[in-house]
């Protein structure tokens, strides 16, 4: 296993990942915008084979609100089931995570799930450590609600 | 001429002031108000050429395309010296991606406004993407000249020069900015991007001390702000020094991401240890200093031997197995390349399975049951990798009845049976795999992909429908939008084995789609990227973009589209055939009219706001027209199949230079074509890579024999019979040579039904043809599936009264595999694929049973 920093050729390997496993995908031009505009945000996992079988994209929240702390933004993240159980998920977030605090001084990050997604939620908080900030209301297009999640950068 | 231009181009005081209110409210995108400022003026100006051309662009942003259009070439006919009317058109033709055009209408332009850095900057975009890297250096130095202040001005000469191949002049322009830049924030990304732009350029220069002194410097005063790179240039700058501090500047790095393969590398490499036995020591450190960290322990297996290895290989696989890691085979089959490792992995794991079999007949409470499970997987690919399929088949089938409820069992006996050729069955228990986890898109993706693989190309979209937009026109095409190339390839090939050459070509085109809206991507990052100051990520992407198309998805649409153009060439009736042959299924009809009543809506909602109420702007480019050839039908019967064919083609000749099955399309379409010497060049090609190639063998002789209808001898054509003569000189007869290659590659199948085709070229009996294709069941041919279908189909077209016995035969060679069962048995086949899951006899005893 090999995990760095993504690179403009692993973007369709991400995108191809995605599609395998999220119902959220999205076009190259939107990868492309993350790496262009924070090229050292969003990492990969590779095998012995080059293939990408996991990956983090992420982003700085570039809206934040009066008096709200800068913050970075999971866009997605998710892992082939068949790598799964090595960690890489993990793995991904804290190297993303401490790009986001060292680079943009990040103070905390959030994402959002699906709230039928059970098994992302487990990760996500029990894994990755984050808390459930709120519910938005109908925040995907077929109208489901999402958790907001946070988690503090904060003495890191 | 000029004077009366100008005089047609002058407006009264209150006009002229409504032309500059005009270009404001453009700028600020407040389209409604232009249109009508716009026509304030043209009611005393009718003529005003700048007026119209500005109203013709408001409204095409306002998507009355046409009608703006109109306005902008009949403002232009009328002051072809404005520089206002040629950047309006240029502005045009850029929105409908004619870069080319749209940069001859900004030189225009310039012509009469040279300083107009609007314009400037326009065209800068427009030679980078267009990649004229000269006259991008000029236009980044004029822009440069005229506002030395903005500091993306020096950056985007940088890059110009950077780009022309010019590093020195790059680094020179970044030395003088740098030197006069003042009151740069703390922890300006922008600017540490910027330095870390010019450490990349000593770095290419070669100037490894200077790039590590600028790195150092700025590190520290936290002018660079990227802490993963700054360790990561300076770990490799100190390597390329070869400085004693370069093993700590690695090990840093490994502290920092244990997982990185080449921060190891850099490691050893700088101990002075290459990737062999000898760094078996310190990774071992390393291992144990790293509790976590994967990537050293797996490191060492690949480097160990013998005794060193067998220690190492039980806890690596035995903690895998423990963890129920379902990638353990797969991470570890690289190192059966040495027989020694693959027969002690197989010890090592077949003595686990033993153990826990004894464990549970003496009721051993320590029994794991979940790592006996995942030992049988572990073993079933194991021997599935050596081509033991039956072995696998028990032990996978042993292991699902052990624990009935793990998908990755049921995905692995699907595996198993696909390699096997029996795809129905594979496709049953792929399904039967995601039946286990609903929820779970990978399971439903394989499943689909499996249907695929099994021609159930309906059945297939049922199950993607599951994850896709539900507003979507049919799940093909949300996938289509979302650009999943593994869908298209897989649909595409499932249409050209099911005999359906529009849709299969329909669905390689969408993929060469997806390759030009990627090319397209990159233009907005032009401008975006200097004006973020990402200068190298940017780089990386105009390069990436340099090599698209040389992607595997795209060498291979490319090809099989290019095949499909050639065949319908070659034989216009497959399109007629196809169209009118074409009884859709229920599922298609039902599919047909969903899709019709999609894009009839889209289509409604396209007309909708041609009323001039809305102030949305919908941009230059212009919609994607409605498809108007959902089945590929007017595609495949398109009247110029060859230049379609050359057109996709052509950048593998560039970027696919080793493949040869390029140069054999390439080939194809230029005989045709009548482009003899890109055929002959295309053979030689083709022919430095594997001159043994079968499909090879067939073009020589198809040129021999085009050779001699060429007439009269032009000079290309003498060139291409010299040429042609060093392959295969005219001497010898076709006949001879045909013959020659069959005795050479005696066992290859391949070469077998090449030279059957061949013969049947030259003339032979039916008889004699298929005596030869008869040749693929021969003890020492080592047949494979494919060609076995492929002599199947060859024999078909001849409609070869033998057809049938071959297929008997092939499926008594093939005896897994469902592909060569007779029509009949093949339905009932179908229909037990897809009936729904037997009950499984799992209810209640799961898991504990060992």
């Amino acid at each position: 296993m090999h995990i760095r920093v993504a690179r403009v050729d692993d973007l369709q390997g991400m995108q191809a990942c995605n599609l395998q496993n999220l119902p959220e995908n999205y076009t190259m031009k939107y990868y492309l915008y993350h790496l262009m505009t924070w090229p050292s945000l969003s990492y990969v996992a590779q095998d012995d084979d080059g293939k990408i079988v996991g990956y983090i994209l992420a982003k700085m929240e570039e809206e934040t609100e009066e008096g709200e702390d800068t913050h970075g933004h999971v866009t997605s993240i998710s892992v082939l089931r068949s790598h799964r159980r090595l960690g890489l998920a993990k793995k991904l977030m804290i190297q993303s995570q401490e790009a986001m605090a060292s680079i943009y001084r990040a103070a905390y990050v959030s994402l959002h799930v699906r709230k039928s997604n059970r098994a992302a939620l487990g990760l996500y908080k029990d894994t990755l450590g984050f808390t459930v900030k709120e519910i938005e209301k109908k925040y995907y297009a077929d109208g489901e609600d999402a958790y907001s999640c946070v988690l503090s950068l904060k003495d890191k | 001429m000029a004077s009366k231009a100008a005089s047609k181009r002058a407006l009264t005081p209150k006009e002229a002031s409504l032309f500059k209110e005009l270009l404001t409210l453009y700028e600020t995108k407040q389209l409604k108000k232009g249109v009508k400022t716009a026509d304030q003026i043209l009611k005393k100006f009718p003529d005003h050429g700048e007026t119209l051309c500005m109203k013709g662009l408001i409204l095409a942003h306002m998507g009355q395309r046409d009608e703006g259009k109109e306005l902008v070439k009949k403002g232009m006919r009328l002051d072809l010296t404005s520089h206002i009317v040629w950047h309006v058109f240029g502005l045009i033709q850029k929105g409908e991606k004619n870069y080319e055009e749209a940069l001859k209408s900004y030189t225009q332009a310039l012509r009469f406004d040279k300083d107009n850095m609007n314009i400037l900057r326009d065209a800068a975009h427009l030679q980078t993407q267009l990649r004229l890297y000269d006259g991008l250096v000029e236009t980044r130095h004029t822009l440069l000249k005229l506002r030395p202040t903005l500091r993306q001005h020096w950056t985007g000469l940088a890059v110009a020069h950077y780009l022309n191949g010019n590093l020195e002049q790059a680094k020179n322009v970044l030395e003088k900015y740098e030197s006069i830049l003042k009151n740069v924030p703390d922890y300006d990304v922008e600017h540490s991007e910027t330095l870390l732009y010019h450490v990349r350029i000593l770095e290419e220069l070669g100037e490894y001390s200077e790039a590590l002194n600028l790195l150092d410097t700025n590190a520290k005063e936290r002018a660079i702000v990227d802490k993963t790179a700054i360790m990561e240039f300076r770990a490799r700058l100190l390597s390329k020094l070869e400085l004693s501090e370069a093993e700590h500047a690695w090990r840093v790095l490994i502290d920092h991401n244990s997982e990185n393969h080449e921060y190891y590398k850099g490691y050893l490499s700088c101990k002075g240890l290459s990737l062999d036995e000898k760094s078996l020591e310190a990774l071992k450190d390393l291992s144990s200093q790293l509790p976590k960290a994967s990537v050293p322990r797996r490191l060492a297996l690949t480097l160990a031997s013998e005794d060193d290895f067998k220690n190492l290989a039980r806890p690596y696989i035995t903690s895998g197995l423990t963890k129920g890691i379902p990638s353990l085979f797969v991470d570890i089959k690289s190192l059966y390349s040495d027989q020694s490792k693959l027969q002690a992995i197989q010890d090592i794991v077949e003595d686990i399975r033993k153990e826990a079999e004894t464990q549970s007949q003496t009721s051993d409470k320590s029994a794991d049951p979940s790592m006996y499970v995942w030992t049988l997987y572990f073993l079933a690919q194991h021997y599935s990798f050596l081509s033991q399929h039956s072995h696998a088949l028990e032990i996978i089938e042993l292991a699902i009845s052990h624990t009935p409820t793990l998908p990755e069992l049921y995905m692995f006996k699907a595996r198993i049976l696909k390699r096997a050729g029996d795809l129905l069955g594979a496709s049953r228990s792929m399904e039967d795999a995601r039946l286990l986890d609903g929820q779970d898109r990978f399971l439903n993706t394989k499943s689909a992909k499996y249907r695929l693989r099994a021609g159930l190309v309906d059945e297939a979209s049922t199950l993607l429908g599951m994850f896709t937009k539900k507003d979507a026109p049919s799940p093909g095409a949300d996938l289509e939008d979302m650009q999943s190339l593994l869908y298209l390839l897989e649909e595409a090939d499932a249409h050209r084995r099911n005999g359906k050459p529009n849709l299969a070509l329909k669905k390689y085109l969408a993929v060469q789609k997806i390759f030009n809206e990627i090319e397209d991507d990159q233009y907005d990052f032009h401008g975006y990227c200097l004006r973020k100051f990402n200068i190298n990520i940017y780089l990386n992407l105009l390069s990436w973009e340099d090599n698209l198309r040389s992607q595997p998805a795209y060498i291979k649409t490319a090809i099989r589209a290019s095949e499909i153009f050639v065949a319908v060439h070659d034989d216009p009736k497959i399109a007629t055939a196809a169209s009118s042959g074409s009884q859709l299924t229920d599922a298609e009809k039902k599919a047909k009219k969903k899709a019709k009543k999609a894009a009839q809506k889209v289509q409604e909602e396209v007309k909708k706001p041609t009323a001039t109420s809305s102030n949305e702007d919908k941009g230059l480019e212009p919609p994607t027209p409605k498809d108007d050839d959902p089945d590929g039908f007017k595609v495949l019967a398109c009247s110029d199949p060859l230049e379609q064919a050359a057109k996709l083609l052509q950048p593998l000749t560039k970027l696919a230079k080793n493949n040869i099955e390029a140069w054999i399309a390439v080939y194809d379409v230029a005989i045709r074509r009548k482009k003899l010497l890109q055929a002959i060049q295309a053979l030689n090609h083709a022919r430095a890579l594997d001159a043994e190639n079968p499909e090879l063998h067939l073009r020589i002789i198809h040129a021999r024999k085009t050779a001699s209808s060429i007439q009269p001898p032009s000079s290309v054509g003498s060139v291409f019979t010299e040429q042609l003569n060093e392959i295969l000189t005219s001497e010898v007869s076709l006949d001879t040579y045909n013959s020659q290659f069959l005795q050479k590659h005696s066992t290859s199948p391949g070469a077998i039904l090449a030279c059957a085709k061949a013969s049947q070229e030259l003339g032979a009996t039916r008889e004699e043809v298929e005596n030869t294709v008869f040749g693929i069941l021969g003890e020492e041919v080592k047949l494979d599936v494919e060609t076995a279908i492929a002599s199947l189909s060859f024999l078909d077209s001849l409609k070869s009264p033998r057809k049938d016995e071959l297929r008997a035969s092939l499926d008594k060679k093939f005896e897994l595999s469902t592909l060569f069962k007779p029509a009949t048995e093949l339905a009932a086949l179908k229909e037990s694929v897809l009936a729904p899951p037997a009950s499984r006899e799992t209810d209640g005893q799961v898991d504990t049973v060992i």
